[in-house]
Parts: C-alpha cells; sequence; structure tokens
C-alpha cells in the first residue's frame, strides 16, 4: 500500500500528470496507470452488483502531455474464459471525461477490466481486477 | 404432577439441547453466501416500460385477460390453459402444448415479474412483450394481432376495465390494444411471487445471529446449502433471492429436438428480440428515461448463446418439473444427477468451466435435494377475481 502510494506521488509530480485530474479514483474510485498513461475512474453506481447493469465514468491522460482518447471498455473472466454478455458503448463528456455505458458482470468472481487508450498512434491496453462476491 | 412437570421440563430441555446441535458452524463468509439470497420477498415489481405495471386497474384487468380463452383463434385456450394456478403456473408437462406440442417446457410464472429476459431464448426483454408471443403464436394461441381489440372493444366489461386501467376507451388502433393487453397481463403476472419458506426462516436467523431459531433448519438442508454455496457452486449462476442470474447458460442439455433440427436457444432468442417491433427500443415502450432498454441496447450475440437457455429461479422447484428447457430430466433427484455426472467433453469449455461433474456421494446428492426442497411452500387456492366493473 504504501508502495503504490509513494510510486503514486512519483507520478504525479511529473509536470504532466499534475495536470490529470484523479478526482473519479478518490475513495471508492480506482486509479490505473502505465509508463505511458494513467485513468482514473469510478462505477455507476458506486456498488456494483452481479447482474446488474453500470457504468463506468472515466479520466484518461497521458504522461507527456499528448491528448488521450478512450477507445474501448471490456470484460472478461480470465478463469472461465469468457466475457461479458453485453458490449458497452463510450460517449465523451464535454468536461473531457468519457462515460462507458451498458456493463453487466453477470456471474460473481474475478472480472478483469479492459481499457484500450490511444494517444495518436500509440496504443495501449490497461486492465484493472474486481473481484465481485 | 410434580412428576409429569419434572418430565416435560427435562423434554423441553432436551429438545433444546438437540435443537442446538443441529446447526451447522457456519463461517462468516458462509453466512454472508446465504445472506445473499434473500430477503425475501422483495418489493413488488414497477415495470417503466410498461404504464399500468404495478396499478390494481391493471393487475385486475390482467388477470381476466389471463382466463379468457376468447384471446385463442379456437376459443378452448387461454394463458391459465398452460400456466396453472394450481400446478405453481405451469402444466406438469414435459413439453408445452398449444395448438401442437412445443419443443420445450411452459416455465413456471412463480417471480417472472423480477427477470429482465423472459422465455428459455431471452427473446422477450420485458414481461408485456413476451406475452405477446403465445397470443399470436400459431402453435400456441393463435390469436391473430386483431383478436384482443376486438374483444376490448366489444365486450362492455373487458371495455370497462380497459378504461380504469388505461384510463381511456378501447381505440381503433389493433396494434396498440394488443400491446395494452400484453401490458395488463404483465401487471398482472407480475403479482404472482412465490411465497416465504423455510429456507427463508434459516437464512435470516442465521444473518440475525438467531442460532436457536436457525436450528430449526434440517440438517440435511443445512448440508446441502453448504454444497449449493460451496463446492458445487450452484450459485455461481442461480444467484441472490430468486436464485437465478437472470441470464444464459449451456448445462449439457443435448440440442437436437429431431434427427437434423436443433434448438438454437439464446442465440436464436437474440435474433427474434432485434427483429421483434415490440422489444423495448420500439415505440411501444412507456420508460420515458429509456433506463429501461440498457439491457437491449447493449446485448450482444455471440457464438457461445448457440445452445444456451436462461437460469431458472429455484423458488417452488420441487413443485415444478419436469425439468430442464425441454423437459427432459423427469424429477428433482434426475437433475442433481445430472449436474453431478454431466460430461464435460459435451460442455467443452476452454478454462474453468462453470458447469462440471460434481461427482457427488449419494448422501451429498441426497442432502442437495433436501435443501432445494426448503426452497418450496404450499400456496392457498387462489380465489376467483373480483369483477371489473361491478
Amino acid at each position: 500500500m504504501r508502495f503504490v502510494a509513494a510510486l503514486l506521488a512519483v507520478v504525479l509530480a511529473s509536470p504532466a500528470f499534475a495536470d490529470c485530474p484523479l478526482d473519479l479514483g478518490r475513495g471508492t474510485g480506482w486509479v490505473v496507470f502505465s509508463n505511458h498513461y494513467m485513468l482514473a475512474f469510478r462505477s455507476d453506481p458506486l456498488r456494483i452488483e452481479t447482474g446488474e447493469p453500470f457504468a463506468l465514468v472515466l479520466n484518461v491522460c497521458t504522461k507527456n502531455g499528448k491528448p488521450a482518447e478512450l477507445v474501448a471498455v471490456d470484460a472478461q473472466m480470465p478463469e472461465h474464459r469468457h466475457g461479458m454478455n453485453y458490449r458497452p458503448t463510450i460517449v465523451g463528456a464535454d468536461n473531457g471525461r468519457y462515460r462507458a455505458e451498458g456493463l453487466v458482470f453477470h456471474m460473481p468472481g474475478r472480472w478483469e477490466l479492459t481499457f484500450d487508450v490511444r494517444a495518436g498512434e500509440e496504443t495501449e491496453r490497461l486492465t484493472h481486477d474486481i473481484i465481485l462476491k | 404432577m410434580t412428576r409429569l412437570l419434572l418430565l416435560l421440563a427435562l423434554l423441553a430441555g432436551g429438545a433444546g439441547a438437540s435443537n442446538a446441535q443441529q446447526l451447522l458452524d457456519w463461517s462468516a463468509d458462509e453466512i454472508a453466501s446465504v445472506g445473499q439470497h434473500g430477503p425475501w420477498p422483495p418489493p413488488p415489481v414497477r415495470d417503466p416500460s410498461n404504464r399500468v405495471s404495478g396499478m390494481p386497474a391493471g393487475i385486475l384487468l390482467g388477470e381476466h385477460l389471463f382466463n379468457d380463452l376468447r384471446l385463442s383463434g379456437d376459443g378452448r385456450m387461454s394463458c391459465a390453459t398452460c400456466h396453472q394456478a394450481g400446478r405453481d403456473w405451469s402444466d406438469g408437462l414435459a413439453k408445452a402444448r398449444g395448438n401442437v406440442e412445443l419443443d420445450r417446457r411452459t416455465p413456471t410464472l412463480w417471480n417472472v415479474g423480477y427477470l429482465h429476459w423472459f422465455g428459455w431464448d431471452g427473446a422477450g426483454d420485458s414481461l408485456w412483450a413476451q406475452s405477446i408471443r403465445p397470443l399470436l403464436d400459431p402453435r400456441e394461441m393463435n390469436g391473430g394481432p386483431a383478436r384482443p381489440a376486438t374483444l376490448l372493444r366489444s365486450d362492455a366489461q373487458l371495455a370497462c376495465g380497459y378504461g380504469k386501467a388505461f384510463g381511456e376507451k378501447p381505440g381503433i388502433d389493433d396494434e396498440k390494444l394488443l400491446v395494452d393487453t400484453a401490458k395488463a397481463l404483465a401487471a398482472f403476472q407480475a403479482t404472482l411471487v412465490s411465497p416465504r419458506t423455510s429456507f427463508d426462516d434459516f437464512r435470516d436467523a442465521l444473518v440475525a445471529g438467531d442460532r436457536d431459531r436457525a436450528a430449526r433448519y434440517p440438517l440435511a438442508a443445512q448440508r446441502g446449502l453448504k454444497l449449493f454455496i460451496g463446492s458445487a457452486n450452484c450459485n455461481l449462476c442461480h444467484l441472490g433471492p430468486r436464485f437465478t442470474s437472470g441470464e444464459f447458460g449451456d448445462v449439457g442439455i443435448p440440442f437436437f429436438v429431431r434427427p437434423g433440427e436443433v434448438d438454437t436457444g439464446r442465440h436464436g432468442g437474440l435474433g427474434r428480440l432485434a427483429a421483434s417491433p415490440f422489444n423495448l427500443l420500439g415505440k411501444y415502450n412507456d420508460d420515458p428515461t429509456g433506463a429501461s432498454a440498457r439491457r437491449t441496447r447493449h446485448v450482444q450475440r455471440q457464438h457461445t448463446n448457440f445452445g444456451e437457455f436462461r437460469v431458472p429461479g429455484l423458488r417452488q422447484v420441487g413443485r415444478g418439473g419436469p425439468y430442464m428447457h425441454n423437459g427432459s430430466v423427469l424429477t428433482l433427484e434426475d437433475v442433481v444427477k445430472h449436474y453431478s455426472e454431466v460430461s464435460p467433453d459435451r460442455l467443452h469449455s476452454d478454462g474453468v468451466p462453470v458447469v462440471r461433474p460434481l461427482a457427488l456421494s449419494k448422501e451429498q446428492s441426497a442432502d442437495l435435494v433436501s435443501f432445494l426442497r426448503t426452497l418450496d411452500t404450499e400456496v392457498p387456492p387462489r380465489p376467483a377475481a373480483p369483477p371489473l366493473c361491478p
């Protein structure tokens, strides 16, 4: 936990990320980052229930300050090797945030969220695990 | 007299001690899992896509229409012909019988209002859209699209009931009256909520930490429940208070309905959903927010949907049967045997299979059945519906 906090502090200290709004990742949200991207998101509603539709509200930034784009959001259960029965759609909002609508985790267990992000020609896939009990 | 009182006290004490010993050890995780299967009953259904959902006048009109033989082409079949109140809203047959014998079993209507996909293949995305299908299907009621409208306009009682439910007289638009008929039918069906069971008493007591009350639940059922939420993983799909995810799965039942002909299940259902003018993306959805159409908007048709069928809820399961979408499994014991011995080759799963042969012992199988039977309860006979316009 301390390591993650320290790493986050180092990342945030870089000038480009310093402008990246991460409020979505606070509290009940999550922050995912790689060498090039940082993604902050939370679910709507905040509590994800098995079998119930939910949306993700996201913000994506690049380390070098280039504009970043969210291309796709999906989810799989790696153990069972199946995805969702639903295909989310992404809508960009005026405030630079994205909203991925139409996700449903239809089983309890480990779900791996995947986020395809792009800045110019460079595309990368970020992942984040959510355990649903 | 003193001896008698002493004997009674001993018996009472003995019974208490015996009860106390009848509660298995339940871990915090297990209690949390059991807790997810309640509370019961849930709040009444209110379907925003149906403007008469939850409205007494709509419900009453729906009950009258549900029992009305005149909705069928030959005047001999109503919804209640297959969905019989005295048979837990099914018919007890392996395969439904309309004008002809069908390929699938009549599903129970208990708790149907809480679903989000309807029919074994989920071709309906609302209870009212699903209710249109048997009215029109030539293999079932074969009523034709104009029959409900003609009936609503010509029968004074039904016309009066329609006026009370929808706030206007039956008009000249036959398709609108077909949809409104289905919406009234749906409003009625959504009230069919199964009663509380001994499982619910156990679940509530366990969650509340009331060991004495929890100990009244039979030991075999407790063992079966531990299997259900534990090593057998039944609650991966049979989850929540209704014991279903409401989604679809392939549990190893053969696809073939006749030589050379298969039931494509969910795959075909999604095709029919997309083609239906009555789906929630269409003009008959009464929900101005569009939120009720979220699943329909985002559902995706995948090759894995082939041969998948809706996961049924398990409340009143022991009173139903035959089982599975095609009625091919006769008893609850046979259902457990199926999951104990299902062929992994038939299921061809790449990863950790959701359905796998459980290899249950005879005792474990009996325990699982004992648990499932605690999801059943007796239901008093249903009184006749009051008149629409006395």
